[in-house]
């Protein structure tokens, strides 16, 4: 038998056996789960388990830890990291951004301002020594030439070609408080989400601000859904492919330009309202880092969520699948993400990066598929939501 | 009109535009200008206020700008513009040159030179009635009552002015004593001078006073016309009718008003009254004695450009021809005087065309060069003439000289040789020259200064190193745009591509900024030029001035020039080599930096400049502009002393070792002033220097290893003065064995970035920062503690004393060195180019450095205003002032005020550079509001007021 009809035979062996699984354990459209996590602890070389942020480029991975910054090689796995005794300014890094022109890691200080990591060199910038309006920082956005830098006191830019420094506060921008929690840029846009001012956009180009808030006005309730963003009180904002996802301590939401959508864990899959952070992967698909794990939404229309925990008394990795609240499927792994207190995640091609605070999950994503997929169920679905952990 | 009337229109005419330039709460005053001033301030109650102005050499301020001797002092201190034009010139030449457009109302005229408002401030929130009244009132709207001090600021002895008119010391009491012009006790105000109603039907031209004519009739393409006249006498004749010989000729005629009301007097000491012509349009005014109108015909039908440049339209529209006739009417016989037309008509002569005065010199400066791919040209970069030159390789003459843009520095040609890339150091832009043409085909803007410049092998990128913005600019040539900015280290200079293209080495001429009292630490930044980001950033210990790099064919490691200046110990132990050294710094592609020095012990060699590696790896040369050699330098021997040496020795013996360079120098090359840029051939025969004070390459024979002669690229012979003082400035003839010469501390004029621990009082004492020499002309006295009144006690007996430790300048070196010091010029400032408007952060922080008040709306003392000790235009008051920052290791509280312009160019700061940026002067060394009231500022606002510092 020639090659090729050999080959012939062996597919379509394994397709009719695949046929025959399918129908057995149920087929259905499902979303691509990671369930080949690997960890990444002091143990490891980090500086600190407590992964504030994380940047993945190319060849390395960029970790932000409340004592130090680390940096894992892709290809080894090796980890280097810098404390105040290598050079470090600050100890706690609670932000990064790399500009991807110019290889620079932009690093966020809670308490030591701003740094940049170019060539193992490390500059510093803080309140004294420039025009950075506070030292504690929660999130940086590297736009064009310029660095955004959100702090507590209001949020900066810096020029890195002119060296001029602007401030927006409430005396130039729509904040109604200037605790600032986090930025993000993209399209000729930054977002900054602010403590009880939403999310608030700046147009790069006229320089004109937008805000959006919580239209109906009520801190207590969501008294009409849908109708914008869920809280004023902001965490984290990540824009991409026109869509904006949205993180608050009580709920996320996801806005399309005409549309937002409020997103609560008594109705989703997300693990809990308590938001940390999130990154929008594309306009389908958002990852939200809560107190009691990652909630996924991995396919927008359908609605359809994964929550990822770690079973606290096995340790195992725990992903439910959902959708409009009916679990598809519950896949358990060896390992899943370290600690359900997660807080930050990172999108790194196929992989996923998630920061929690006992450690840094690098997620595999071995034949990663966006949306849905025609696949064969991982396990047979459980009857209920699972009550995932909520160790901290 | 009765007064009050005039008062209050001239009120009404000015405060809209006041109100609508800023349209805010706190009104911010505007420059109203002298004729609102002289509303009240004039006739005999007021003492003839303006009038006394007007015939004093004040309100010829501006007008004297055109003189000879202004531009004669404009080029003595480096100022390129015209000096009417010139900020410098006019902060003391003029009124509010300082102030934006919308701070000056239309009353307001540049032209009226030091008017009230130059001591008095902007008086649109103070002028009115009510509020001069109540002094404390007029005071916090904005008056100023000047003070000694305020006139110092300006009539301070300055080197130029000395220099070209010797002007004796001002005796400030004296001349206080010329321009008073008190109030009377018993004041009240003056009818205004009635004007001619002119003719009843309106037909006749009206008068429209002569700073309309002078929009047009000013600047040298029109001979400075208006000024001659502001010199002339005929601009005072309205105000010399308040002198008593006035009053005399007026009583001796039986005049019963005073000589400026009377009508018998304005008729030949007013335009108005002359020639009552059709009345008067709203700019002229009767202060402006016998204007141009008084001859030329009233101008309100002929001004317009289009007649102007008609004479047919011209006349016909009422500009009259002036003859003898048109004077005596006026001069014959007046007051017995005896009149002579001819003498007369030279004294007021305004020409159109002015007399050409001869140019200086130009010379060439040639600084680098490249060889075309194939070898057959040169390109030098010649940094006096804004050119390139292109010399025959084979004949070794200059064939051809081409214009770019301003400061050439370095030069770098595409793979094909089909276009070559010059870096314009003053113009912050590349030239693209076409090489087969021979001419500049476009200019590429880059950042501030740039210098060294690469073409990637595969002709993709350009890679320009911006020294003043410490950045690399990356050009995508095909797009001729730049798409990426890296980060340098400080002063980025010279760079070099290694042999297998993987790897860019940077040079940094400044060392990056260091704790307080610690050595330098300069950087080779390195460029993966795969992905075009910095890689990594080798750290050069105790290394300054890295400026040369060029790789060994090896590709093992690259050669680059280094000083290393010892600047935290006096200079005590001079006669050991302690002071500057000069070497080589040897930077290994797996991580590993050496340093060797190229001194000897009694022969430095000083300022090595750049360094070139021969085809075969087996030579290096390496330049030294302070010297006038080329070193030449056995790699073999170097490498092998340096592989059989110990880490210990090589880390701490050999940076220091006077003894090691006789064992790998094999040879000196004499060459001409101040070699700069070598270049090798590629085959390997013959290298070429640059020497930039001598206009000219000299070429050198590799296999005999000796000058082979000297290409002269066509600069002038004359050796002026000044280029004899750049000579000695460069030269480190003066030092003990030759260690060092200024250019070392004060690279090409400006500065080292180092604190220098300078007199021998003890280590650790009064450690004071380097300043830039760009500018420094005028702002004596010199040294942080401002003892050294002059330039030559500066660069004379106090360098043999504290410097050079062998005998001092002799009088002509110093006086020349004195001379080129004081041209070199600062560069165009960065933060706002000329002519630009301040942005919206600059405009306000200007009013952050003018405020009166704090935020909480206290009086600031005037003592404690940013503007008050930094007045402009050089803006510093040259005095000396305890900011509190005297610390455990200075003699004296009292410091130099340093001027400010281009201060973003000079960190760090204060007098012992302790402060790293503009913001820790105030965020971290003024606790006690000592150095101007600060700490009640809100954080965006010292970063307005800092945007604002660094436009001036």
């Amino acid at each position: 038998m020639c090659m090729i009809h050999q080959w012939i035979s062996k597919g379509l062996i394994v397709l009719a056996l695949s046929m025959v699984f399918a129908s057995a354990a149920g087929a259905a459209r499902l979303p691509y789960v990671y369930t080949d996590w690997q960890h990444f602890t002091v143990k490891d070389g980090l500086p600190n388990d407590h992964v504030f942020a994380v940047e993945a480029d190319e060849t390395k991975v960029w970790v932000g830890t409340e004592n130090g910054l680390a940096c894992i090689d892709k290809r080894t796995g090796k980890v280097k990291s810098w404390t105040e005794a290598e050079g470090l300014p600050w100890r706690v890094v609670s932000a990064l951004d790399m500009n991807p022109k110019t290889g620079e890691l932009w690093v966020g200080l809670f308490g030591g301002g701003l740094a940049r990591f170019s060539g193992g060199r490390v500059d510093h910038w803080h309140q004294l020594n420039s025009g950075l309006v506070n030292d504690v920082v929660y999130g940086v956005a590297v736009e064009n030439d310029n660095v955004w830098v959100a702090t507590t006191a209001g949020a900066s830019r810096f020029n890195t070609v002119t060296g001029e420094w602007t401030i927006y506060t409430e005396k130039n921008a729509p904040m109604e408080e200037i605790w600032n929690y986090g930025v993000c840029q993209s399209d000729g846009k930054v977002f900054l989400s602010v403590w009880g001012s939403g999310i608030l956009e700046f147009d790069i180009k006229t320089e004109n601000w937008k805000d959006y808030l919580d239209p109906d006005g009520e801190m207590e309730i969501d008294l009409y859904r849908d109708d914008g963003i869920v809280h004023v009180i902001t965490t984290g904002v990540s824009h991409v492919d026109d869509v904006l996802w949205v993180s608050s301590y009580f709920g996320m939401c996801r806005y399309d330009g005409r549309y937002w959508r409020g997103y609560y864990a008594h109705e989703t899959g997300l693990p809990s309202d308590f938001g940390n952070a999130v990154k929008g992967r594309s306009a389908d698909e958002g990852w939200y880092a809560t107190d009691k794990g990652v909630g996924v939404v991995t396919d927008f229309s359908t609605d359809t969520w994964i929550t990822y925990t770690m079973d606290p008394n096995t340790h195992e990795g725990v992903a439910v699948v959902t959708r409009n609240k009916e679990v598809l499927e519950t896949v358990r792994s060896p390992r899943g993400i370290p600690h359900n207190y997660a807080l930050w995640v990172e999108i790194d091609g196929d992989d996923v990066w998630v920061g929690t605070s006992k450690g840094l999950a690098r997620g595999k994503g071995a034949g990663y598929y966006p949306g849905l997929k025609e696949r064969p169920l991982h396990a047979p679905a459980a009857q209920k939501v699972v009550q995932t952990g909520t160790s901290k | 009109m009765s007064r009050y009337l005039l008062c209050v229109l001239s009120i009404v005419l000015i405060l809209p535009s006041a109100v609508l330039a800023y349209g805010t709460a706190q009104r911010q005053p505007v420059y109203v200008g002298v004729k609102a001033c002289a509303a009240c301030h004039d006739g005999e109650g007021m003492g003839h206020q303006c009038s006394i102005w007007q015939q004093s050499k004040h309100a010829r301020a501006y007008a004297v700008l055109a003189q000879p001797g202004a531009k004669a002092i404009a080029q003595l201190s480096g100022i390129p513009q015209e000096p009417q034009e010139s900020v410098m010139c006019l902060g003391c030449h003029a009124t509010g040159a300082h102030a934006e457009d919308w701070e000056k109302d239309d009353t307001f005229f540049v032209e009226d030179g030091v008017q009230c408002e130059h001591c008095h401030g902007p008086g649109s929130e103070y002028m009115t009635e009510s509020v001069m009244r109540d002094r404390g009132k007029a005071m916090a709207a904005g008056l100023n009552m000047p003070t000694t001090r305020d006139c110092m600021v300006c009539h301070q002895v300055k080197g130029s002015h000395v220099a070209v008119h010797s002007l004796p010391t001002l005796d400030v009491l004296k001349g206080l004593r010329r321009i008073a012009h008190p109030t009377p006790e018993e004041w009240k105000y003056s009818d205004p001078v009635a004007l001619p109603a002119g003719d009843s039907q309106g037909n006749a031209p009206a008068h429209i006073g002569v700073f309309k004519c002078g929009t047009c009739h000013k600047g040298p393409s029109m001979g400075y016309q208006f000024s001659k006249w502001r010199m002339s006498a005929h601009s005072r004749a309205f105000a010399v009718l308040t002198t008593e010989k006035a009053y005399e000729i007026a009583k001796e005629k039986g005049l019963k008003e005073p000589p400026q009301r009377s009508a018998a007097c304005l008729k030949c000491h007013s335009t108005a009254h002359h020639d009552p012509a059709g009345g008067q349009r709203d700019l002229y005014s009767v202060y402006e004695g016998v204007g141009c109108e008084a001859c030329h015909g009233a101008g309100s039908a002929y001004a317009e450009e289009a007649r102007m440049t008609d004479p047919r339209a011209a006349h016909t529209a009422g500009l009259k021809e002036v003859n003898e006739q048109t004077c005596l009417r006026c001069h014959e016989n007046a007051h017995d005087k005896p009149f002579d037309y001819e003498k007369a008509l030279a004294k007021i002569a305004h020409p159109t065309k002015i007399e050409q005065v001869a140019e200086a010199p130009h010379y060439k400066t040639p600084l680098n060069l490249a060889i075309l791919p194939g070898g057959k040209e040169l390109y030098v970069a010649c940094e006096a003439s804004h050119t390139v030159i292109v010399v025959d390789a084979q004949s070794r003459r200059k064939i051809a000289e081409i214009a770019v843009g301003r400061h050439p520095t370095d030069v770098a040609f595409s793979p094909d040789g089909q276009r070559a890339y010059v870096s314009n150091r003053l113009d912050d832009t590349v030239s693209v020259v076409d090489v087969i043409s021979r001419k500049e085909i476009g200019t590429i803007p880059v950042g501030d200064e740039p210098h060294g410049v690469l073409v990637d092998p595969s002709g993709t990128y350009l890679y320009v190193l911006n020294t003043s913005s410490d950045s690399i600019s990356i050009i995508e040539l095909a797009t001729q745009k730049e798409i990426k900015r890296l980060a340098a280290s400080r002063n980025p200079w010279s760079l070099s591509l290694a042999p297998d293209g993987s790897e860019i080495y940077v040079t940094n001429n400044l060392s990056r900024f260091v704790p307080f009292r610690t050595p330098s630490m300069s950087e080779v930044t390195i460029i993966n030029a795969k992905r075009n980001i910095v890689d990594d950033r080798r750290v050069v210990p105790a290394a300054n001035l890295m400026q040369g790099v060029d790789w060994h064919p090896s590709g093992k490691f690259a050669l680059t020039t280094l000083n290393r200046t010892k600047n935290l110990v006096p200079m005590t132990r001079l006669l050991q080599g302690w002071t500057i050294t000069n070497g080589l710094g040897i930077i290994w592609k797996d991580g590993r930096v050496d340093q060797v020095l190229l001194d000897e012990p009694g022969m430095s060699f000083p300022d090595p400049a750049d360094v070139v590696i021969t085809p075969n790896g087996r030579w290096a040369l390496a330049s030294s502009s302070g010297s006038n050699r080329i070193a030449v330098i056995d790699l073999e021997k170097m490498i092998a002393m340096l592989e059989a040496a110990s880490d210990h020795d090589r880390e701490h013996v050999f940076p220091n070792h006077l003894g090691k360079p006789t064992e790998f120098v094999v040879k000196h090359i004499p060459v001409e002033y101040s070699p700069r840029g070598i270049i090798v051939t590629p085959d390997g025969k013959s290298a070429f220097v640059a020497n930039a004070l001598d206009d000219s390459l000299t070429a050198i024979d590799l296999e005999r290893m000796e000058a082979a002669g000297r290409i002269d690229l066509g600069g002038p012979k004359e050796i002026t003065k000044i280029r004899y003082g750049e000579r000695v400035f460069h030269s480190a003839n003066i030092t003990f064995h030759r260690q060092f010469s200024c250019h070392s501390c004060h690279p090409d004029g400006h500065v080292d970035g180092l604190t220098y621990d300078i007199e021998p009082d003890g280590i650790g004492i009064s450690p004071v920062d380097n300043r830039t020499l760009r500018g420094i002309l005028d702002t004596a006295p010199f040294k942080w503690e401002g003892t050294n009144p002059s330039l030559q006690r500066q660069c004379g007996p106090r360098l043999a004393v504290f410097f050079t430790r062998i005998q001092p300048f002799t009088d002509e070196q110093l006086s020349a060195l004195d001379n080129y010091i004081c041209t070199i010029p600062r560069p165009p400032n960065r933060y706002r180019p000329l002519g630009a408007e301040l942005t919206d952060a600059q405009r306000r922080g200007k009013a952050m450095f003018e405020r009166t008040m704090t935020n909480d709306g206290r009086l600031i003392p005037k003592g404690n205003r940013c503007v008050t000790c930094h007045a402009p235009p050089l803006y510093t008051d040259r005095q000396r002032h305890d900011i509190g920052t005297k610390l455990k290791w200075d003699r004296e509280s009292e410091f130099d005020t340093p001027h400010l312009n281009n201060i973003y160019d000079s960190s760090p700061y204060l007098h012992n550079g302790i402060a790293e940026t503009l913001e820790e002067i105030w965020t971290v060394y003024n606790p006690d509001d000592q150095h101007g009231v600060t700490n009640d500022m809100t954080k965006d606002q010292l970063n307005d007021l800092i945007e604002y510092i660094k436009t001036l």
